[in-house]
Formats: structure tokens, sequence, C-alpha cells
């Protein structure tokens, strides 16, 4: 009964709508998965970050298991995946996701998110170095093989000639050790397309992003972190440019008929929301805003997983520049841009507690963006993916403080 | 003076230098040396010595956080937030700049903050990499080690030489050979824990080959203590708490080895043959394992535990685990499992840099030693 409830209540998604379109393609990537495992073919688990490149162009199957972590939270399994983790002795502080993941590899059953197990793993540690050792835990519970793509945190404004060398040589290294696991070949031809593809998509997802540039915005930026699965697990689908680009025009008609996707009365107030969506808490962190005519005007977080570039070189240079890679200078001038472009009032900031590197460097590059563009900033503690390391009131509380700040500077304008 | 006083007279010149490194950083400088600060867990000191300069090691210290705070939030280890406190308030005055790895996210955090934090001591990096077993790994580090000099010699003037490299890597090839006896001896002697985490932690602050003539001189004089001690391998980090040694030495324990990073994880390398001492250098890193935060699909360090945990009759194991830290925390659940298969006993002790009250740690170590006894 209660199930049928909840059927009901559903939104149905136009099945020719973008949304739905980019639902699918996230959706499809588990599918593919498990065909591909069920006909002898070895799949992978990959890290958000690892070039994405090596692996369409050899059609090798993954799934990704922050995506699958996303899921679970989503859905309510966060302390069940954690609590799992714990039994064995992973400290709760250790990144949620890899708590969940870890989990999964021991006890392959999450009725929110099923995926099948690898026969070997993709890691990159460009998101941070965590992954690393979570990557090692599972190949060895797994007993499995872990190829490695280490992209060095990048304290320099731009990659140096060392450094994209160094990265270049293993993405060699990654093709052969991957032809060796699963006997397919490389194929120069098919590669470029897939960098098409790439580049493509990205395009097609910065010119989304763009469309909170205006004010009122055709969108409500919360619905970007709902795509965020179609760029990490088909960022170079042929098909994924297209969805993107239907979005993109579903908001240009949206601004010609002056609607919007944002369900707030009106857009009060435009913010910056930084960090990891607080997933388990979605609904209730964007139902607080919306609540206050708050709108999620800029995030880098919808950007970051895009690449676009024309060389070898640039490719690898492109993953150099996500967010776990990046030294808090470019971080910053990141954010300016888009707290500019965007005309944002005021910065959101979830410190969270899964996520050392990126929680690490946020007060002080939080500080230098309100400075810099002269609006206020106010943090809340949560987790991306651990239930329990949020608060309500808290998040309640901080929002309404910023609120306050954005209400008293509006006000001082309009008296100027 | 008997041979016996002559120990405590030793030790005490050991704790004195480990409790004081910013006495020795002055009298460093009075000789007219330039210091270079090491930050945890590992640098290209044997770069720094060969310049002629001191390299320091950085790990914080046991203190309160206030500064730090504005910087940090509150789930980041104390030993890279007590440090970025003691550079803000000005304990490191007088370095010449800072080498700082990005091993772990917080180290990476820590490199970012402190340009802001400390703006006064600048920065040279001390990147490394983790896919370091083929060429690729090296030539990078090798790059790096090359960069690291042009910085090195435009903060201080110093410059670097073949020669004086060679030279330096004979004489910290010495030290972590004379580290591995002393450690031997520590067990066989049944040392203190306290007075062993002195000899160890005094390295740190010394020029590496003042140490190894001073640990020499010590272990000519190591006695037997003559009583009966529970013999045990400590790992983790850092194990340099006062308050935990206090009751490690009153329990009666001694360290017959370890893996804890401030300690012996620092000689568990080689230095390759190679055609340049820069290339030896290189290979030193890209030949290591056994460590949390050195990438190792095999996770050779449980094993390489167990070994030495066997081989010196120890009678149990303590993770001594830094708060916050995850590389560690990750390989817990492997150690804890390979001690359950062994039927090695295994503590788990928490700490940070904040903490003053050792109560519940003693009642765990006081039990975990009626157990093993
Ligand atoms: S949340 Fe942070 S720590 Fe966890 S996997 Fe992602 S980047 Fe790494
Ligand atoms: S390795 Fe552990 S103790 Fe050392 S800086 Fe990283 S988190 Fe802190």
């Amino acid at each position: 009964m209660a199930e049928e409830q909840v059927v009901k209540k559903k939104r149905v998604v136009d099945p020719n709508s973008a949304a739905y379109k980019l639902g699918q393609i996230t959706a499809r990537n588990y599918t593919e998965a498990w065909e591909a495992k069920e006909r002898g073919e070895k799949i992978g688990w990959c890290s958000s970050n690892f070039p994405q490149e090596i692996h369409r162009t050899l059609g090798i199957k993954v799934v990704y298991p922050e995506n699958q972590a996303v899921a679970i939270a989503v859905r309510g399994g966060g302390t069940r995946g954690c609590d799992e983790a714990e039994a064995e002795g992973y400290s709760n502080d250790i990144c949620a996701y890899a708590r969940i993941s870890a989990a999964y590899a021991k006890n392959p059953h999450a009725p929110e998110q099923d995926m099948p197990l690898p026969d070997f793993l993709l890691c990159c540690n460009n998101i941070c170095n965590c992954m690393i050792k979570w990557y090692e835990n599972v190949a060895l519970d797994l007993n499995i093989p872990l190829i490695m793509i280490d992209i060095p945190f990048n304290h320099f404004y731009k990659a140096t000639p060392e450094q994209i060398a160094y990265v270049g040589q293993q993405f060699r290294d990654a093709i052969a050790q991957l032809e060796a696991i699963t006997g397919k070949k490389w194929d120069e031809e098919r590669f470029r397309e897939v960098c098409a593809c790439t580049n493509a998509t990205s395009k097609a997802m910065l010119r989304v992003a763009d469309y909170l540039q205006y004010e009122p915005s055709p969108l409500a930026g919360f619905d970007l972190f709902n795509h965020m699965g179609v760029l990490i697990t088909a960022l170079g689908a042929p098909d994924s440019a297209a969805a993107f680009n239907q979005l993109a025009d579903e908001y240009e008609a949206l601004i010609k008929a002056g609607r919007s996707t944002f369900r707030g009365e009106r857009e009060d107030y435009r913010i910056m929301f930084e960090g990891i969506a607080c997933w388990p808490h979605l609904k209730f962190t964007s139902k607080s805003l919306i609540a206050k005519n708050i709108n999620v005007a800029a995030t880098i977080y919808a950007v970051a997983a895009t690449h676009v570039y024309n060389t070898f070189d640039e490719m690898i240079a492109s993953y150099y520049t996500i967010p776990g890679a990046m030294n808090l200078e470019l971080s910053r001038d990141r954010r300016v841009q888009l707290c500019k472009a965007n005309h944002v009032q005021g910065m959101l900031v979830h410190t969270n507690r899964s996520c050392k590197n990126w929680s690490g460097i946020m007060p002080e590059m939080s500080r230098q963006i309100g400075e810099i563009c002269h609006i206020p900033v106010v943090a809340f503690d949560g987790d991306q993916a651990d239930p329990r390391n949020f608060s309500e009131a808290q998040y309640e509380t901080r929002v309404q403080g910023l609120m306050e700040i954005m209400q008293e500077n509006k006000a001082g304008e309009q008296h100027v | 003076m008997n041979s016996m006083s002559d120990e405590r007279t030793l030790l005490n010149t050991f704790h004195e230098i480990a409790s004081h490194p910013r006495r020795q950083m002055d009298q460093y400088l009075s000789r007219g040396l330039k210091i270079v600060g090491c930050q945890a867990p590992y640098a290209p000191e044997e770069i720094v010595h060969a310049m002629g300069m001191v390299p320091m090691g950085l790990w914080g210290a046991d203190m309160a956080l206030s500064e730090a705070k504005r910087y940090f939030p509150t789930f980041i280890c104390s030993i890279m937030q007590s440090m970025v406190e003691l550079g803000i308030r000005g304990a490191y005055d007088g370095m010449s700049c800072i080498l700082m790895p990005s091993l772990c996210d917080a180290m990476q955090a820590t490199v970012e903050n402190w340009k802001y934090a400390v703006p006064s001591i600048p920065i040279v990096y001390a990147d490394y990499p983790q896919n370091r077993f083929g060429k690729a790994g090296h030539d990078y580090l090798r790059a790096t080690h090359e960069r690291q000099i042009a910085r090195l010699t435009e903060l201080t003037g110093a410059t670097c030489t073949d020669e004086a490299l060679r030279q330096s890597i004979e004489i910290y090839k010495e030290h972590a050979e004379t580290m591995k006896a002393f450690s031997e001896l520590a067990g066989k002697c049944g040392m203190k824990p306290s007075d062993r985490s002195a000899v160890f932690k005094s390295a740190w602050f010394m020029l590496k080959q003042e140490h190894t003539a001073l640990v020499r001189e010590l272990m000519a004089v190591m006695k037997p203590c003559g009583e009966k001690k529970i013999g045990v391998m400590t790992t983790g980090i850092l194990a340099d708490q006062p308050g935990l040694l206090q009751i490690m030495d009153k329990l009666n324990m001694t360290v017959l080895c370890d893996d804890v990073a401030h300690e012996s994880r620092q000689s568990f390398f080689c230095y390759p043959k190679a055609e340049t001492p820069l290339d030896t250098l290189a290979d030193k890193f890209c030949t290591m394992k056994h460590c949390s935060l050195i990438y190792d699909p095999q996770k050779t360090r449980i094993s390489l535990i167990l070994e030495e945990a066997r081989a010196h009759g120890a009678k149990g194991i303590i993770f001594i685990q830094t708060k916050f830290c995850d590389p560690e925390e990750f390989d817990y659940v492997f150690l804890k499992r390979a001690c359950e298969n062994a039927g090695i006993p295994l503590i788990m002790i928490e700490v940070d840099r904040q903490m003053t009250n050792y109560d519940q740690a003693g009642t765990a170590l006081q039990t975990f030693c009626e157990m093993i006894q």
C-alpha cells in the first residue's frame, strides 16, 4: 500500500524530455555492465575521474562506485552501508562513499542500487588520495587487478610538462594492462571518435550550465546535480551531447515563456552551493532553500567533470583540472568567475566530513571568494553519504543567517 | 661515571633534544647554517643536506589549536593542524623554507593553506609519484627533484653538486642502518618506550651525522635493563605522545620493533645503485613499499608487520591510530584480519595531538598487557 502511494505521487517524466533521456543514459550504464558480465566479458569498477577515453575506446564496460554510493545514499541506504563497513573495522572517519563501496564489495546486495562485481579496478586519484586506499582494499578483498593512474595534486596553476609526461605514460600503460586483461584492442580511429563525443558532451553541458547566468534563471541549480551521473558514466557516449543540448534548448524555451524549473515563488536570492551535495538530505537541503526563494545559481560540481581539449596533452592536462587536483588559486579563480558571471549574492558551503581534501581548503578559499566577490559566505556541516553527520536545525539556522545578510545587502543596494 | 649513568646521561641528552627543537634550530642558526623544514613523513632531506643546510622534521606538536582552526575543519588530522598552528605562532621563524609532500588528502590541504597561513616561510613542493614502479614514475620524481633543487637555490642561494649529494646519501644510509641496529639493541635491552622514542624523535632535529654519532655512543654503553619486560611491536604514523609512553613504561613494556612512520618506517628503504645520485634518490622512493601513504596494491605492509612481530617474538601489536588519518584507517581493516588469522594479539589506540587524558588508553593497554603476558 505504502509503495503504491509513493508510486502515485511520483511525477511522471515526459519520455521526450531531456531529463528523461539523461536519466536513461545513466541507468543504461548499469544495464550494459550487467549484460556484458552475463556475456562473460570482464567488467570493471572505475573512479569518477579516471580518463574514460581509455575504457570507452576499448569498448570495456565499467560501473562507478561513487555513482552507486550516491544512489544508495539518496534512497536511504547510507547508514546501512556505513554500518556494515564499520563492523568490518572501517573507521567512521573514512569517506562514506568508500565505506559504502567497501561494504558492497564484501556483501554485494543493495536494494537501492545493485551493480555487478568487478573483474578489475580502474583507479585515479585526481579526485582524492582516499581513492587509492579505497581501491587497494577492494582489490585485495576481491583478489582482482588494480590499474592505477596517479594524477598528483597540482600545486601549480597549470600542469607542468613533467606532470603531463608522467600521466601520458600511465595512460598508455593502462591501455596495455587493460588489453591484456580483457583481450580487447585499442583502435586509434575509435579513440578519435570518443574524444570528439567527450568534447561535444562537455560543451553541451557547459551550455546548459551557462543558463544559470540568466536572471531569473530558467532552472533550479540543484537540477544540475541530477545530471552528474551522465557526466561521470557517459561523457564520451555518442548520445549524451544531444541530450544536454536538448536540455539547453528547453531552458531557452523556458526563458522565452518566462518560466523556470525553480519551484520557489520567485528567485529572490542567487547563491553558489559549494561542495558535493548532501545526498541523504537532498530533499531537505533543497526544499529549505526553495522555501526562502533562494536558487542555486552556481556550482562548480556540475561543470567540474567536463573535458574540453584539442590534443592528447590537453586531454591529459584536463584531468589535472578537476576539483580534487587543482590548487587553491585555480579553484578560487574558477569559482570567482562563476559567481561573477552568474550574479551570485551569497555562498553556501557544505563542510563535508567525508571529503578531507575538498573541505580542507574550503575555509580559506571561500573566505577569499567572499572578499573578492563581496558576498557573504556561510558553511554548514554535513556529509555526502553518511546521513548521521548532518543536522537539519544547524542547516536551517545557517541558511537563515545567509539569507538575512543577503537581504541586508540588497536593502543597502536599493538605498544607494 | 659508570656505564649505567653514561647511558642515562646520554638518554637525557636525547630527551633534551627531542623536546627542544627550537633550541636545536637556534643552535644551528648560530652556527651560520640555514634551516629547511621537512614536513612529515617523507621529503628529500638528502638534497637539503647536500646543499649544506639543516633539514628539520616537522610533525606538529601536542598542543591546543586556535589559529589553525581558521584554516581547517575539525576532521583534519592534528599533525597537520598543529604544524600550521606552530607556523602561525612563529615557532619556525628563521627557517628558509619548507619542503611539503602531498601524499594524503590532509597534506594536500595543508600545503594550500600554508601559503596563506604562514606566508613568511615559502614552500618547496615535495611531490612524489604513487605509480612509481615503471620509468614514468622514476622520470617524474627525478624531474621533481631537479625542480626542488632549483627552487631551493632560488630561495637560499645554496647549490647542489653530485659529489655532495653522493656524500649525503652515504650519511643517510649510515643513519638508517644505525637506527635499525639501535632498534634491535633497544628491544634486547628492554629499553623503556619513552627513552626509545626520544632517540628516534631527536633524529628529526639533528644533522644526521651528528645523530648517528650520538646513537652509536649510546649503543656502546647500553645494557640489558635486568627486568622482565613485555615485548610489543608498535605501528602507526606517530608514537611520541608522552601520555601514552608513560603508560607503556609503567606497564613494563618494551618496543621490540616498530613500523611507525616517525620511527623505523624511515629506514624501510634502500638506495639503489644508479647512474647519478639524483637517480639513486628517485629510486629510493620508487622502490619503497610497506607504507600506508604509498600505493601498494599488495599491501605488503601487513605481511611485513606480521613477519617483524614474529621474528622479534612480540607478544602483541599496538596500532597507534592518529585520529582522522584515513590512510592508516584503511590499512587497519586488513591488519586486524591478518592478526586474527595469525593469532597475534592487536590493540588499536587512538591518539591525537590535542589529547590530554590517557585514562581510557591506559585501561585498554593494561587489559591488553594482562591478556598477552
Ligand atoms: S567524497 Fe571526497 S574523499 Fe570521498 S571519494 Fe569523493 S573526493 Fe574522495
Ligand atoms: S598521513 Fe595521516 S597523520 Fe599524516 S598527514 Fe596524512 S592524515 Fe595526517
